[in-house]
């Protein structure tokens, strides 16, 4: 790899370069939701939801062949075009926003995180054993899930950027709302806002971030973007606008150091971005000593 | 003088969750140029009430009609969450939310009004000078103030405050207080606040509103608060008893 220079690097990994810093820029946004809505433990358990999601449709893709179809077949789920990227991401959806409303109804019902927990536990679970009934072996599905970025095709790309430029413009547009609404659900009420729409869409937002990333950054990446760069941020933040801005930022400079990294040393690229937010949450440790 | 005006009219409702009735039956209006405290024990349902009055929870039965009036609202400030890093300007900047319903688009930036508004009600509480401080690094009362700068961010006609003065130390509290007044005083704004200190319901209140056993009683602060059965509510060592002006007619707004 050290032979590569950067304009040759691009030519080979172009996609996989933009991806990784679209989804450092993006999914740290989402995090700051998940974070300061003490909801962080969700970042980790979403993606494998979502990746037992895609398992569980590698198992039951002999059965779609024959009763459903609409194309998709073992050829196109493991070619990597869209008719085979809407099916898996179609599970990885559906397991994501199930898992999500099942937790969400049972807030404020007895320990959240003790049920986070065991629905992570079953959900790795059944991960490997549907895996194991895939017809296309689980060594495959396994290597799918682990989500190695760099492999990124044109329709992988594609979905990713579509996706998160549509969450990153409801961010944008809605933040103001979000964290109202997040921070003081009785006086957004009482303010007459649409309060169960925010909520919706703060969902909406987190569960296709999760779904999509599963399918093409894989879930380790996922994770570490989700949660690292947000957890920097909240120790630099002096108000909710600079936290959201700053986690952005990190999240961007943590795929900067991954790529980085993963070019000199040959490193696997999603560890290596994980690794490079691990670092930043490290640094900034010192800089609030600092600053007092 | 014109009539008082309804702005909120509560007409035999009942409130209460999860199907279990808390307080049945109530007639109860509020009206421009009001100021009352909801007293009353531990669960007895003054939470139920206010929340109830503020359309947080739907009656049972019956019905609550707020008049389209606009409402500023102080929420117990120990409900908020620290680990948002908001700003004193940001949390006021919240209440202008309201104010924009079909107007301004949601994603645009606070507009020089807003920011010119959020301002004068900083200066009303006397926190200009922490418009840029985090929320969560203010005093007790400081936090208090806040919330009441952004109550007031709608240019509201009811100012309905949760415990105002929960958790806060007396000069704190005193200076809360003296806020709320002026603001009833000056700009006209019904007051109505759920209190635990009977010494400032007696202070601040013309009326007071007394919640127990799944009802409400109503009367003028001096008549109710000297009420045996409230004296014995709060206890001997209320502060009914210790200070503040005694009977009705000392209020600071009946004249």
């Amino acid at each position: 790899m050290d032979e590569l220079t950067l304009v040759q690097a691009f030519e080979f990994f172009g996609f996989a370069i933009c991806a990784t810093l679209i989804a450092g820029l993006v999914c740290p946004l989402v995090g700051t939701f998940l974070l300061v809505r003490r909801t962080g433990f969700y970042g980790v358990a979403l993606p494998q939801f979502a990746a037992t999601g895609v398992a569980f449709g590698f198992a039951i893709l002999p059965w779609w062949q024959t009763h459903v179809g609409l194309g998709v077949d073992v050829e196109s789920a493991t070619a990597g075009d869209h008719v085979g990227l809407n099916y898996h991401l179609f599970w990885a959806s559906v397991f994501t926003f199930g898992s999500l409303g099942v937790l969400l109804l049972g807030r404020g019902k007895g320990t959240e995180t003790a049920r986070v927990a065991a629905g992570f536990a079953i959900a790795s679970g059944l991960t490997i054993l549907f895996a194991h009934a895939s017809p296309v072996g689980d060594i495959y599905v396994h290597e799918l899930l682990r989500g190695e970025i760099l492999a990124i095709g044109l329709h992988e790309f594609e979905t990713l950027a579509v996706v998160l430029v549509l969450v990153l413009g409801a961010l944008v547009i809605a933040h103001r709302d979000l964290v109202l609404v997040s921070y003081d659900r009785e006086s957004a009420i009482v303010l007459g806002k649409p309060v169960v729409a925010w909520e919706m869409l703060l969902q909406l937002i987190t569960g296709a971030t999760i779904a999509t990333g599963v399918m093409t950054v894989g879930p380790v990446l996922l994770f570490g973007l989700l949660v690292l760069p947000p957890l920097a941020a909240r120790s630099l933040a002096r108000s909710m606008t600079g936290f959201l801005v700053c986690s952005g930022i990190l999240g961007v400079g943590s795929a900067g150091i991954g790529l980085c990294a993963s070019f000199a040393y040959d490193l696997p690229l999603g560890p290596a971005v994980v690794l490079g937010g691990a670092i930043l949450v490290l640094l900034v440790k010192p800089v609030c000593w600092l600053r007092g | 003088m014109p009539l008082p005006t309804a702005l909120i009219d509560c007409q035999a409702a009942s409130f209460g969750y999860g199907g279990k009735r808390i307080l049945a039956d109530l007639d109860l209006q509020v009206s421009a140029g009001d100021v009352i405290g909801i007293v009353g024990g531990n669960g007895m349902g003054k939470t139920t009430l206010f929340r109830g009055l503020l359309g947080l929870i739907k009656p049972m039965d019956g019905t609550v009609e707020r008049s389209g009036a606009s409402i500023g609202y102080v929420p117990q400030r120990e409900e908020l969450d620290s680990v948002y890093p908001l700003t004193v300007r940001e949390i006021v900047l919240m209440g202008a939310s309201g104010s924009v319903r079909g107007g301004r688009a949601c994603w645009r930036a606070p507009s020089k009004q807003d920011e010119a508004r959020a301002l004068e009600c900083l200066q009303f509480v006397d926190l200009a000078n922490e418009h840029g401080a985090l929320f969560a690094s203010l005093s007790g009362g400081q936090r208090q103030r806040c919330l009441l700068a952004r109550a007031l961010m709608p240019n509201p006609d009811l100012l309905m405050l949760d415990e105002p003065t929960a958790g806060v130390d007396r000069a704190a509290s005193a200076e809360i207080l003296e806020r709320i007044s002026r603001l009833h005083k000056e700009r006209g704004i019904a007051v109505l606040m759920v209190a635990h200190q009977l010494d400032f319901v007696r202070e601040l209140a013309k009326e007071v509103i007394v919640v127990n056993e799944g009802g409400i009683e109503r009367g003028p602060v001096g008549t109710m608060l000297s009420d045996p059965f409230i004296q014995q509510l709060f206890g001997s060592g209320s502060r009914v008893e210790s200070s503040g002006p005694s009977r009705e007619g000392d209020s600071p707004w009946t004249n």
